[in-house]
């Protein structure tokens, strides 16, 4: 048993730093057009979870990606939600009428390029995606 | 039925085979995005003792559990919306395939505290009786029947009016506070459970609505998951159409006009939220009261009910996800017409359904899933000369009514 503590705190300082890495391993872009440079997580959610379509007075668009650990990990870190949970409560608006579908994209490349050439468009990429052609919003 | 099985198990394949050829459809109008969205579902009911939902269940089992709808939506400038959808069902002798508008209606947002709907609007009341036909965001196939019975839907599904809606943030981190404030007229199906149920006192309902208003105030709490809320609506009711006297009153075998109207009505309701990752727990309570002069003004039906769930669902992964509920319904009523009694203790089958269910549903993949679902029912809260239905039906139990009922239900479905 003693041979195997030290085997057990690697295990577990290995779990959380591979947990750490999911949650910052996503970056928020946004389209020149939107005004800020910083955006706090409860904003982020309210845009996300359509309650709210603006940022600073900017009127903003999400787009989302299709799947992915990067799509996980930002539903995990910002809106709370897994994926089910979330087409389902899109669905929901989509369904009574209070909302449009918000747009899925593929890929990062996808969302970058989409991004860039729409006026209010905000989404999330992974750490290592390009960002040219889009501002990277930090989360304050 | 072989028909309908036939176009499921078609669109199934095309859905399983080519999944991106049923998804939601986009064109430009005048330069603006229409969505157009759609859904359809097929049901199966087997019960042992019994018919429910007025279909006959007891046999071998009933198809007639059909539905389906589609919206077309466009997001006119940054503020305004607009749309409206379909919707057509077959629920044994309700419904009927007679299509009504679902919704319809303008929506402006002034700003995120304060937007306006006019038009035809779903009712925002609970958890879920907005959304309580789209049957594929649900993990159950019946919602807990107590709180939002699928027979008795039109009685709070919509109205035609308008809507004040907001959110605004609470200070210091106490999260989030939605309202929706409405008023308008309760316009009701013809072809649901209450009408249905009047034909056996040889009441012939083609119209049923009147003034509705209420609101709903809900809290996203700073606990991460938990949500709680509170709905009210009052109403005031008039139905009419024609009586034949001959069968509850003893008089003369002819078809007269007929009214009936609410001196009080209203439904309260609380509820609760809480996720956690895959888990998500709901409890609601619903308080139910009518006082109507029935009869042309003869008689007074004076009917009470309270109704009250907790339901748990884990989703397993992305295509396996369980779930089961505890239903509580009770009824009472003081009914002052020739033959009425007066409700027995709510321990009576007849004053109660107490409903222990469980489910399993399946996504096969994002637009078709499947649900297994069990229901162990105690009581039928049928009364003894009904007034105010909660699933079974004395016209299609014309041998009376077992005290309890075990159904199973099988349900799949596809939107995109």
């Amino acid at each position: 048993m003693k041979n195997l503590r030290p085997i057990l705190i690697v295990l577990i300082v290995l779990a959380f730093a591979s947990s750490r890495a999911v949650a910052g391993a996503v970056k928020v872009i946004a389209n020149p057009s939107v005004s800020v440079s910083a955006v706090s997580s409860g904003d982020l959610q309210s845009v996300f979870l359509l309650d709210s379509d603006s940022l600073g007075g900017s009127h903003v668009e999400p787009v989302l990606v299709k799947g992915g650990p990067t799509h996980e990990a930002f539903l995990k870190e910002y809106l709370g939600k897994n994926d089910s949970a979330l087409q389902a409560f899109y669905r929901s608006l989509v369904f009574t009428g209070k909302a449009s579908m918000p747009k899925f994209l593929d890929s990062d490349a996808a969302v970058v390029a989409y991004v860039a050439k729409t006026k209010g468009a905000i989404g999330y990429v992974s750490d290592e995606a390009s960002t040219a052609g889009v501002k990277v919003l930090s989360i304050k | 039925m072989k028909r309908i099985l036939s176009t499921i198990c078609c669109g199934a394949l095309a859905v399983l085979t080519f999944p991106t050829t049923v998804r939601a459809q986009e064109f430009k109008v005048f330069d603006r995005t229409v969505q157009i969205h759609g859904f359809a579902s097929q049901g199966f009911v087997h019960t042992d003792d019994n018919n429910w939902l007025t279909m006959e269940t007891s046999n071998i089992g009933s198809g007639q559990f059909t539905d389906f709808g589609a919206n077309a939506s466009t997001q006119i400038t940054d503020s305004f919306r607009a749309g409206a959808q379909i919707y057509d069902r077959e629920l044994g002798q309700l419904g009927r395939w007679h299509p009504e508008l679902d919704w319809a209606y303008a929506d402006y947002k002034f700003k995120p505290w304060l937007g306006v709907r006019g038009g035809k609007v779903k009712t925002v009341m609970g958890l879920y009786n907005d959304t309580q036909d789209l049957d594929f965001l649900h993990t159950f196939a019946l919602l807990p029947q107590g709180v939002y019975s699928t027979d008795m839907r039109d009685s709070t599904l919509a109205h035609i009016g308008g809507d004040a809606y907001g959110t605004f943030a609470l200070k210091k981190h106490l999260g989030k506070f939605s309202y929706t404030g409405y008023v308008g007229d309760q316009l009701q199906s013809i072809y649901g459970g209450y009408p249905y149920l009047l034909q056996i006192h040889g009441i012939y309902i083609d119209h049923t609505g009147g003034l509705t208003y209420g609101g709903d105030l809900r809290w996203k709490t700073p606990v991460k998951g938990l949500l709680g809320g509170v709905s009210y609506e009052g109403n005031h009711v008039r139905n009419t159409g024609q009586l034949n006297p001959s069968v509850a009153l003893g008089g003369p075998d002819v078809m007269v006009p007929y009214w009936e109207q609410s001196r009080s009505q209203f439904t309260k309701q609380i509820y609760g939220e809480y996720t956690r990752g895959n888990l998500r727990i709901d409890a609601e309570y619903r308080r139910f009261w009518r006082d109507f002069t029935i009869f042309n003004g003869q008689f007074l039906a004076l009917i009470g009910t309270h109704a009250w769930y907790p339901s748990a669902a884990y989703r397993v992964n992305k295509r396996f996800e369980f779930g089961g509920y505890y239903s509580h319904f009770d009824e009472y009523w003081i009914v002052t017409a020739p033959g009425q009694i007066e409700a027995s203790c709510e321990c009576d089958p007849s004053r109660h359904i107490y409903d222990k269910v469980v489910t399993a549903r399946f996504d096969l993949n994002m637009h078709w899933y499947a649900k297994a679902e069990g229901h162990f029912m105690n009581g039928n809260a049928a009364g003894n000369l009904p007034m105010y239905p909660d699933g079974f039906y004395p016209q299609v139990n014309p041998n009376g009514l077992e005290p309890n009922t075990i159904g199973l239900v099988f349900k799949t479905g596809l939107n995109f």
